[in-house]
């Protein structure tokens, strides 16, 4: 069993503080994927966990044991590094065993667990090569090995597949999805791939500038963002935004108007906003019917991308906010034509003024 | 800040005047030669320089060491085959100087190679060492990295000269020594401390120049396979034996043949330091040559045009086995 708990978990690089001080508590077996834009905090994060970095403040529970004073080789933890960090002039077998040598460990319990970590990753035939002589997906796969052959409690993964080609990024996803699966050990992995962050996550915690925005399962972050920058950070492309004011609170819902925009009415609980109230309204790309008899918003497409599976058609309300509608199949429309675009009910996404989720009745 | 900006502005101007004299000739070289034969026209100053003091000299020294008399003048010197390697290797038995018709010969190379091992060694060691704090995280980082370096920069002569000032019967070691008590040595007496201090100070004036390509060599090294080595529970020896001693053999092996060379051309410091002395305790094979060749009344040309021969072609052989050994072994 290894759970891990951070408690005001803090990181100071002189007055610059990475991360303010952040509670999170990570179950057995669980793969928690941490996702952010480049600066959040994310890796700061990692490498806390992992003892590469040494925490300000709070303190980190590995199987309820604080570890905060653990040197990393002690910690039962094993990372994953971005650039894979092989060391360039050993085999691929003393990559693997150079940890176990560095505890004395038998030298055929060494043996035994090399074999086991390539033979689960299908590189038993490299064992003798150096990091040059292999592909990027190999490297990576040696990287693994070299964190499985240590049996940690908990895997850390940095950022492991930014430096593959988008192929080879899609087939280690799902490898490493699998390995989770087999070997059953808590892993953190940390990306700014949403992509990443949607297909492998059990949970995902949204970073930005070392303050957890948000932590759920995959499409509860996707159905129900908590705030304005989880709603534009999960779904690819990004969710629309559109900017407009609350005209009316009647019993049925809320009148949305935004300038040059027909007014829609949203079926929303009694809450707290008022008439008057300046709010954002988000709308997935997925989420608009284009109507045929003419009501519904008015957009004229700038850019349409045709994917062949997907179209994409980029668009501009008649106040210039950008605007893009996905259309499944291959679409009709081109450059320079007015839609008509009808926010599908039941996927309005509301924030106040602050960005913060408006409840809504749902569909 | 206008007169800031025109200052500089002039400045620039001025700097450009050689490129602005220089251009027209180089175009009208470029239409006379066509554009394929500029490089040629952007090497030949190099060239000829590198032909002049370097590639001639070698030929000059060829002939000389083949020619005999004191006479200076190339026309004025008769051939005499190779009489003069057969002076120098002329020897009763090659382990006792005494025994040689040259015995200065055989000892300043002797001497050589006890001083190049013994130099090499300690020089790597200790640059290795240095660089090695100088890439931690310590305050004052770049002062010691400067304070290093400076001895390099120092005139041969000079670093003699102070060294002298600091070891002699009245210097300032001794009255160092005198004020806590001790008795005064004589150190550029005695042959073994004469010695030591040889390798000292030659060390001293010359390591700064080998940290800095250590140090180099040591922050290529990527951060992160540190810290996979931290993850894995490496010591601190067996981080540097096993990561960074394997990952800084390229440039250890390029400071060795640099050390091993420049030691064994070892000469300036020691000449004004001991002079060769006490007796021919530190003679080295570059100062030999100088004293056959110059020094010593009559002066033999031919005799040190051979033994520097003889020197350069060791120099050769060794610089081509570690060349051979690098390719081999390169990662």
């Amino acid at each position: 069993m290894a759970n891990l708990i951070l408690e005001k978990l803090g990181k100071s690089f002189g007055a610059v503080k990475v991360i303010p001080g952040l509670d999170l508590q990570i179950d057995d077996g669980e793969f928690v994927v941490f996702v952010g834009p480049s600066g959040c905090g994310k890796s700061t994060l990692l490498r806390l966990i992992a003892g590469l970095e040494e925490a300000s403040t709070g303190d980190i529970r590995i199987s309820g044991e604080s570890v905060i004073s653990v040197p990393a080789a002690d910690r039962g933890v094993a990372m994953v590094f971005q650039s894979y960090a092989l060391y360039p002039h050993m085999t691929v077998r003393e990559n693997l065993s150079f940890g176990l040598e560095n505890i004395r460990m038998p030298k055929d319990e060494i043996a035994r667990r090399v074999a086991t970590a390539t033979k689960m990753l299908q590189i038993e035939e490299l064992l003798e090569r150096r990091p040059k002589e292999l592909s990027g997906g190999q490297r990576q796969r040696v990287a693994i090995g070299r964190a499985i052959t240590r049996d940690p409690k908990i895997f850390l993964f940095d950022e492991p597949l930014s430096n593959l080609d988008a192929e080879l990024r899609v087939l280690m996803r799902v490898e490493i999805t699998k390995l989770h699966e087999r070997l059953g050990n808590t892993m953190i992995y940390v990306t700014h791939d949403q992509i990443e962050a949607m297909t492998m996550a059990d949970k995902i915690v949204v970073l930005r500038k070392g303050v957890i925005e948000q932590v759920g399962v995959p499409l509860e972050l996707y159905n129900r963002p908590r705030n304005l920058f989880v709603a534009g950070f999960i779904g690819s492309p990004r969710m629309n935004f559109v900017d407009g004011t609350i005209t009316e609170v009647t019993g049925a819902g809320l009148s949305f108007q935004s300038p040059h925009l027909p007014p829609l009415t949203l079926p929303a609980r009694p809450g707290p906003l008022r008439a008057g109230a300046t709010v954002t309204l988000g709308v997935r790309p997925e989420h608009f019917t284009l109507s045929e008899n003419g009501t519904g918003w008015p957009l004229k497409v700038s850019v349409a991308e045709q994917h062949g599976a997907n179209s994409y058609l980029h668009c501009v309300t008649p106040d210039g906010t950008p605007m893009l509608i996905h259309e499944a199949g291959q679409s009709h429309v081109a450059r320079g034509d007015i839609l008509r675009a009808e926010p599908r009910e039941g996927h309005w996404h509301l924030f106040n003024a602050e960005g913060q989720r408006m409840p809504l009745d749902e569909g | 800040m206008r007169a800031t900006a025109a200052l500089s502005g002039a400045i620039a101007a001025l700097a450009a005047l050689p490129a602005r004299a220089v251009e027209p000739v180089m175009h009208g070289a470029q239409k006379a030669l066509g554009i394929k034969q500029m490089p040629w026209v952007f090497l030949i100053p190099n060239l000829l320089a590198v032909l002049l003091f370097s590639l001639m000299p070698v030929f000059i020294n060829l002939f000389y060491s083949v020619t005999g008399s004191d006479r200076l003048y190339p026309v004025d010197r008769p051939y005499i085959g190779g009489a003069n390697y057969e002076t120098l290797f002329d020897c009763g038995n090659y382990l006792d100087p005494s025994t040689c018709s040259r015995d200065l010969f055989w000892r300043a190379l002797g001497n050589t190679l006890v001083f190049v091992p013994v130099q090499v060694a300690a020089m790597i060691g200790i640059a290795l060492f240095t660089a090695i704090c100088l890439n931690r995280d310590i305050r004052g980082r770049g002062f010691f990295r400067s304070i290093f370096f400076f001895p390099v920069m120092l005139s041969p002569v000079v670093v003699a000269l102070t060294w002298q000032w600091i070891l002699q019967r009245n210097g300032a070691l001794n009255g160092l020594l005198t004020s806590i008590g001790l008795n005064r040595v004589n150190w550029l007496v005695f042959p073994d401390s004469a010695f030591f201090w040889s390798v000292f100070v030659t060390v001293w004036a010359h390591m700064g120049f080998f940290t800095i390509i250590l140090l180099a060599g040591l922050q290529s090294i990527p951060r992160d396979v540190y810290e996979a080595a931290k993850m894995d529970a490496a010591s601190p020896w067996r981080v540097f034996t096993r990561i960074t001693l394997p990952m800084l053999k390229p440039t250890l092996l390029v400071v060795f043949i640099l050390c091993v060379i420049r030691s064994v051309q070892t000469f300036d410091e020691l000449y004004v330091l001991t002079g060769g002395g006490p007796g021919s305790a530190t003679i080295l094979i570059v100062q030999y040559i100088y004293e056959v060749g110059f020094a010593i009344q009559p002066r033999n040309f031919g005799l040190a045009a051979a033994a520097s021969l003889l020197l350069g072609a060791v120099l050769m052989i060794f610089t081509l086995i570690q060349l051979r050994l690098a390719r081999g072994r390169n990662l």
